[in-house]
């Protein structure tokens, strides 16, 4: 759990720059600006390089803050 | 750009971009314009960038999305340091992409092939057009095409050749204009499996066709060309067992090898290497542990493919390999970092290292096929070059005559005007602006002893200087008995009345001692009827003879704007023996 949340943190750093690490685990698409469709697109990319899965269109619209692609993560079995 | 590839994550590429800049950092401004969407190509692009120009703060444009030949004929050259064009398929017609529905039926397909030559030729000519203002790096397509032919996928159908004939020309077009560079298709090929470039989701759910991998490739190659760097300039190599199979002082002249009948083969590769590297202006100098009258005979062998003609210096003794590794660059008049090393011993590779460490040293890899192949291509990525200049020709006979000039000199009381008098001398002076002169901004750009202020020019601070309508680009090549020296100085100016502004001026260390400078100086004067002559000198560390040219005409030290009048120029000048000869003209080629 705690290396996967490091994972996913340091994918929404890099995906976010300015976001301060504190924040991450709270931001959403209502409360990070810079969620916008362009950066959506490249954190889901950034998580499927870095956990090696291919994330389906359909999941996209639900993966709206660290909590719930956490929790999506957690539920996958063939995260690498 | 090496062969070997350093394959970006995203990940990683992000947080490359999220380190601090260095203070000072020049901007790059690229313009990248491809059909699809740029997202991660983008990214990569500017994390290959920031890793090889890690002093630029570098700053990527791009286009509309789906409009390629609309985005390369709306930039403005003046905004941008360098244009990527990234070209897929689509571009020539959106029905050899997937996203349009346009058909494929089989009676389309010529239509398809017109269009997309019609659109071939529109995209190559503003790519031509725009390369007199700008540096353009292509890549060229680089997905398959969709199964819109009649064959089967592993037949090629006449119009799928077509379109590939298609792609060829534009590339050999383009690729000769001045500043336009082409990715190469194999390399591409051997670094990005064709199968696993194209990501099909990704296409159709945003626009970007490219897998993440062959996005990170596509980019480092552009930023490899982008970067463009200077090639080495000389290699020193070994002999024994490296130039050529067995130990001379105990085979014999007759016994060393370099054939396939002798198994030898490798070194016979290696001979052929170095000739190519030589026919392109490559020094190449021997550092030999061995008795140099058997070196000597070695060399006359009719059948060695590496000629006596095309070595200078032998440096061949029993002495340490550092020893004529200092010599030979001495000669060459050449840095360290400009030059390779290649040895069989590990031993002597370990000890030239540690004595030079900014030369790049590599071991001969002697019956190891793979590694020799390797090896092969590591030397044409070390030495290579766009164009082989007439200055490239004229390299190594310009240091034998340099050496042949020093000896003169002992021999006759070191008289400079005894030999400048009887040299028969010449220099052509060129007057005009060609932006495609590659020699003269290679002569800026690696000068460092005759140059007035150490200033690099970037290819597109080049175009842009020659494109203000006050500046004068003047050029000189020099002969004289001793043979041709080539292109060997540049100057870039401004005429104000009748005042001119020298903003930068190199000469070759190759042309030293021969007063062209004054030369340059008195052409000037007189050419433009100049009252006076403002050169923008700044010291550096290594432009000790420009200072030395400059001390008759100064008080004390040299400021930033020296001033030189006409009548003092002309009183401390040297005779001149040179015969002058000119070639004008006034406009923008």
């Amino acid at each position: 759990m705690t290396i996967l949340r490091d994972r996913l943190i340091r994918c929404f750093s890099a995906v976010f720059p300015t976001i301060p690490g504190e924040a991450i685990p709270t931001a959403s698409i209502e409360s990070l600006k810079e969620w916008d469709s362009l950066n959506a697109v490249t954190l889901i990319t950034v998580l499927e390089e870095e956990f090696g899965i291919r994330i389906n269109i359909r999941d996209l619209t639900s993966l709206s803050s660290f909590k719930t692609i956490e929790n999506y993560l957690l539920k996958r079995d063939d995260i690498s | 750009m090496t062969s070997a590839s350093n394959k970006m994550k995203l990940i990683d590429a992000l947080e490359l971009l999220k380190h601090p800049i260095s203070e000072g950092a020049s901007p790059l401004k690229v313009y990248l314009d491809c059909g699809f969407t740029p997202l991660h190509l983008q990214t990569f692009l500017a994390a290959q960038l920031r890793v090889l120009c890690p002093h630029s703060l570098i700053d990527i444009k791009t286009g509309l999305y789906g409009d390629f030949v609309g985005n390369l004929q709306r930039v403005s050259p003046s905004d941008m340091d360098v244009m990527s064009l990234v070209i897929e398929w689509q571009d020539f017609d959106p029905r050899l992409g997937i996203r349009s529905l346009g058909g494929w039926h089989s009676s389309s397909l010529s239509d398809i092939v017109e269009t997309a030559e019609r659109r071939a030729t529109q995209i190559g000519q503003t790519i031509i057009q725009l390369s007199y203002s700008i540096v353009i790096c292509i890549c060229l397509p680089t997905l398959p095409l969709p199964p819109l032919f009649v064959t089967r996928s592993h037949q090629g159908s006449s119009h799928e050749l077509q379109l590939r004939d298609m792609v060829a020309s534009l590339a050999s077009s383009v690729c000769r204009a001045p500043g336009v560079r082409v990715i190469s298709q194999q390399s591409l090929d051997e670094l990005s499996p064709l199968g696993e470039r194209f990501d099909m989701e990704s296409e159709i759910m945003t626009g970007f066709p490219y897998t993440l991998p062959h996005a990170s490739i596509v980019a480092e190659l552009l930023a490899a060309l982008v970067q463009n760097p200077t090639p080495k300039k000389g290699l020193i190599t070994d002999l024994d067992d490296t130039l050529w199979a067995g130990i001379l002082g105990e085979v014999g002249v007759d016994g060393v090898s370099w054939s396939l009948e002798q198994n030898a083969h490798l070194h016979g590769l290696y001979q052929q290497m170095l000739a190519s590297l030589a026919s392109a202006g490559i020094l190449i100098g021997v550092a030999s542990k061995n008795d140099p009258a058997l070196v000597e005979k070695a060399f006359a062998r009719g059948d060695l493919i590496l000629r006596r003609e095309s070595v200078f210096p032998f440096d061949v003794h029993w002495g340490r390999k550092s020893e004529s590794v200092h010599r030979i660059l001495k000669t060459w008049n050449i840095g360290p970092e400009s030059v390779i090393f290649i040895d069989d011993s590990p031993m002597e590779i370990a000890e030239v290292a540690a004595a030079f460490p900014e030369l790049e040293c590599l071991l001969f890899p002697k019956n190891d096929y793979p590694l020799v192949w390797k090896a092969l291509k590591r030397l044409r990525d070390f030495f290579g070059k766009g164009v082989v200049s007439q200055e490239d020709s004229f390299r190594l006979q310009s240091i034998r005559d340099a050496t042949a000039l020093r000896e003169f000199s002992k021999t006759d009381n070191g008289s400079l005007d005894n030999f400048l008098r009887d040299a028969d001398a010449k220099i052509l002076f060129t007057l005009g602006k060609n932006p495609g002169d590659a020699r003269a901004l290679e002569l800026i750009n690696k000068t460092n002893q005759f140059n007035l202020n150490g200033r690099r020019l970037k290819e597109s601070d080049w175009l842009s200087y020659l494109k203000e309508p006050t500046t004068f680009l003047l050029t000189a090549i020099y002969q004289d008995k001793f043979g041709p020296l080539g292109k060997i100085a540049v100057l870039l100016g401004r005429q104000e009345h009748r005042r001119l502004f020298i903003d930068t001026w190199v000469m070759s260390c190759r042309a030293f001692s021969r007063h062209i400078e004054h030369q340059f100086l008195k052409y000037l004067f007189e050419k433009y009827d100049a009252d006076e002559i403002i050169v923008d000198f700044e010291e550096t560390s290594r432009n000790g003879p420009l200072q030395e040219f400059l001390k008759p005409w100064l008080e004390g030290l040299p400021s930033q704007r020296q001033t030189i009048s006409k009548d003092s120029f002309f009183e401390k000048a040297p005779h001149l023996y040179h015969r002058v000869e000119e070639d004008v003209y006034d406009h923008i080629a």
